[in-house]
């Protein structure tokens, strides 16, 4: 399958943040990222709610992370 | 990696207290005096019973020897001196050390870089002795290498400081064993407590007759400036440049140092005082008023807390 | 002495500071032994609701959380499903009433002495199953811990059962951080084994409906990986990129799907069976974002898929939480979602035409944008706890939905869906 570009773009935005060490912030910084509301996962089960319904009623699915198996729906 | 002395709570740890002394004083006021982190301590008591004072004048003795032991950087055996020696290896804080660094991150931050507990290592270049010996601009220039709290690898416990890196407390450790101890002394009795750790002082209220008060020595060559406070709550915290100094070329070299040039802070206050809720928080104030240097007052008053500047 | 106006970053700020240090040190003095973690519990109660007497399901969650000390921390999660509505059966409406058999049904027409369960559509309606019934369980468990400093290793599994389908699952995950924890590479995998055990048995795929022909119970696996990278953009602003990867192999087709066969003019001539391919690589590329604006926090995320069946996906997500005061939050959603028909789907067969290798009928693999609009309103009543609103709407339109035929015209073939989302939840500590 081929990649589009736009992936590719974004790929390569993702190793340039990673290798650039001047992208981000002190250790005593983080107190705002540190708010529950900012993880990534901050709301696992409405997370785990809204896949199970865009799983059993789209084609596409998953992306964010793993976690379970299926079920009968698709 | 090393875990860096014991946790308070933890039996084995604690130094002997300091004797105390017990004084009658006016007002029918009880003093329990000591000698602690290098200046005469003492805790005043609203108080006719003797024995108490002499009771928990020893809580107040022994947190501050607790804490002298644990965060000067003379003693080899506490935890700073271990995180000096460390030499770029990992060392596992205990909860009290990691809060006061999270405290000193926090204030390097507030002022930008002045307030820097990594700057310690400029010493080794002043000898603040009276004479006109200013060090060369390389060995401060070597010196800065080692200087920067950005420069430290703290990640709560973990902290890792570069080979030639030192921390100190100085500017901390005097104030937070004041709010300490009244901590503690306060939750063994109920009477008005004030105290006084050589001029940093803090109390939860004042005696039944009338506000504490206190006089603030400020010795200097040209004026003897005594400063008379009413204090009712509250923390109070003076810091000065009087003794420690060189004199070059007619410019005067105070002792407090600027981390970021490596050079003395120019035109700092001969002393300062401010009031605030706690002695560490005024104890901090009081040092970002001397790094600032001539922008003294307006830091003070831009803050918006009580102060007396002297110049 | 002149006390001018008070500058508030600085003395609330070393207030603050100076707070948490005499606060966090005297409280940890007092108090010499270790604080109990306690188990986090959040509960939650979904109603989803489709329109037209489509489907309808109950689903409670429970989701116990507990931290053993030291970031290693237990994760599981229990779900009963309950549902019950009409399922398209991926027929197309007719001019003509059109009768079907549900599932376990052992004939198509009416026969003594055979169980048969039959339903009839009326000209002009979506044929539908209105005996859909089934209950689900499934449980997660999940551990998570860390590895040294900078790395963490979690792993868990799944296990979910219906009456016509089980699932077991693993996975596994490991992650590291650098550059002071602004950079996280995580990396993981998971396998998954199911059994397909249909009601009234598996249809032989393609074959005409009226045949009921059947074959053994089936089973399919699914292997997949996920790589991501989290960054810390600034102060304010944390992202995420993962590129996920899977194959399913085995059973893929839907065994109460059929297609419909029509003539040249649209008349209905028969059914036939679903058929898909026995494999599917899908491949998934996320990006999320999470913003904090001072108090309200911005969710954006993106995602792209592909796979080799033809479908291509875009997901748009987005949230924001707006505090209302310190006890009362507002977070309203929008979801933008769009796919293309996977190569082998037909809105219906023509019967003139050779029969296709692989076909299906299945709404979910047609073309259409979804979207979902809601808001979610929260009461926090504790540092953890708090009772939480969420409603929402889901809407699919299909872009394929007419048919030139002269029977055909006027008919909606593929009206798309409505549901309604309702979902309480509270969380507590115990």
């Amino acid at each position: 399958m081929r990649i589009p570009t736009r992936i590719t773009i974004w790929l390569g935005l993702a190793l340039t943040a990673t290798g650039c060490s001047t992208i981000g912030v002190k250790p005593w910084q983080r107190e705002i990222l540190a708010k529950p509301a900012m993880a990534v996962n901050a709301y696992p089960v409405d997370a785990a709610i809204d896949d199970h319904i865009y799983f059993s009623k789209e084609a596409a699915s998953g992306g964010r992370s793993f976690g379970g198996g299926g079920c009968g729906c698709n | 990696m090393q875990r860096a002395a014991a946790a308070p709570g933890d039996p084995q740890s604690y130094p002997a207290a300091p004797d105390v002394f017990i004084e009658q004083r006016d007002g029918g006021l009880v003093a329990a005096c000591f000698f602690a982190m290098a200046s005469p301590c003492e805790l005043l008591l609203d108080t006719g019973d003797l024995e108490q004072a002499q009771r928990i004048g020893l809580v107040a003795a022994g947190e501050a020897a607790r804490i002298e032991a644990k965060f000067s950087r003379y003693r080899s055996d506490s935890v700073v001196s271990a995180i000096n020696r460390s030499a770029g290896t990992t060392v596992e804080l205990d909860a009290e050390t990691a809060a006061l660094i999270d405290y000193a991150a926090r204030c390097y931050e507030l002022s930008s870089g002045l307030f820097d507990i990594t700057s310690g290592v400029l010493r080794r270049a002043w000898k603040f002795d009276g004479s006109d010996r200013v060090p060369a601009q390389s060995e401060i220039d070597a010196l800065l290498g080692l200087v920067g709290f950005d420069r430290i690898d703290w990640r709560a416990p973990h902290m890792t400081l570069a080979p030639g890196m030192e921390i100190d407390f100085g500017g901390i450790g005097k104030e937070y064993a004041v709010d300490r101890a009244l901590a503690l002394v306060e939750a063994q009795s109920d009477c008005a407590l004030l105290v006084n750790f050589g001029g940093d002082l803090r109390t939860n209220r004042p005696p039944a007759a009338g506000p504490w008060r206190v006089a603030i020595e400020r010795p200097d060559t040209d004026r003897e400036a005594r400063l008379l406070l009413d204090v009712t709550q509250g923390g109070l915290a003076t810091s000065g440049d009087t003794h420690r100094y060189l004199v070059r070329d007619g410019v005067r070299y105070g002792h407090i140092l600027d981390p970021r040039s490596g050079w003395p802070v120019r035109d700092a206050p001969r002393s300062v005082t401010v009031a605030a809720g706690s002695c560490t928080e005024a104890g901090m104030y009081c040092t970002f008023a001397m790094l600032n240097g001539a922008g003294a007052e307006e830091l003070l008053e831009r803050a918006g807390v009580p102060f007396w500047c002297l110049r | 002495m002149q006390l001018k106006r008070p500058n508030p970053p600085l003395r609330l700020g070393l207030m603050a500071a100076s707070c948490a240090l005499l606060g966090s040190t005297s409280a940890k003095a007092q108090t010499a032994t270790d604080e109990k973690q306690p188990w986090q519990v959040d509960t939650a109660f979904l109603y989803y609701k489709e329109n037209a007497g489509r489907l309808q399901t109950i689903e409670p969650i429970v989701n116990l959380k507990k931290d053993f000390g030291d970031q290693r921390i237990l994760d599981g999660t229990f779900i009963l499903d309950a549902l019950t509505g009409g399922s398209p059966n991926g027929a197309i409406p007719s001019r003509k009433p059109q009768t079907f058999a549900s599932p376990s049904s052992a004939s198509i027409t009416p026969k003594a002495g055979a169980k048969t369960t039959l339903y009839t559509i009326a000209p002009g309606n979506l044929p539908q199953d209105p005996n859909f019934n089934e209950t689900r369980v499934a449980g997660d468990v999940g551990w998570s811990q860390p590895i040294g400093i900078d790395n963490s290793l979690s792993f868990g599994g799944h296990v979910s059962t219906e009456h016509d389908f089980t699932s077991a699952a693993v996975n596994a995950a490991v992650s590291h951080d650098f550059n002071s924890k602004n950079t996280t590479l995580s990396a993981g995998f998971n396998e998954e084994y199911d059994q397909i055990s249909p009601r009234g048995g598996t249809p032989v795929a393609a074959t005409d409906y009226t045949l009921l022909e059947r074959q053994a119970n089936k089973n399919k696996n699914v292997a997949g990986a996920l790589v991501g990278v989290t960054q810390v953009m600034s102060r304010n602003w944390l992202a995420q990129l993962n590129y996920s990867y899977d194959r399913s192999q085995g059973y893929l087709t839907d065994p109460y799907r059929i297609v419909s066969v029509v003539d040249g003019s649209g008349s209905v001539t028969g059914y036939r069976y679903e058929s898909r391919p026995g494999s599917r690589v899908r491949q998934s590329l996320y990006l999320s974002n999470k913003v904090a604006l001072g108090p309200t926090v911005l969710d954006v995320s993106y995602r792209r898929g592909k796979d080799n069946w033809g479908v291509n996906s875009d997901t748009v997500d987005t949230h924001l939480r707006f505090d209302l005061g310190h006890y009362v939050y507002l977070e309203p959603h929008l979801r933008w979602y769009r796919q293309s028909a996977a190569d082998f789907y037909h809105l219906y067969l023509n019967q003139a035409d050779p029969l296709p290798t692989y076909m299906s009928a299945d709404p979910r693999l047609a073309a259409f944008t979804a979207t979902t609009i809601g808001v979610k309103f929260g009461i926090k009543l504790s540092h953890i706890g708090g009772l939480s609103l969420r409603l929402e709407q889901y809407q699919q339109r299909p872009t394929d939905r007419s048919s030139p035929l002269t029977q055909l015209q006027g008919l909606d073939l593929n009206p798309g869906l409505k549901a309604a989302i309702v979902q309480i939840g509270w969380q507590q500590e115990y």
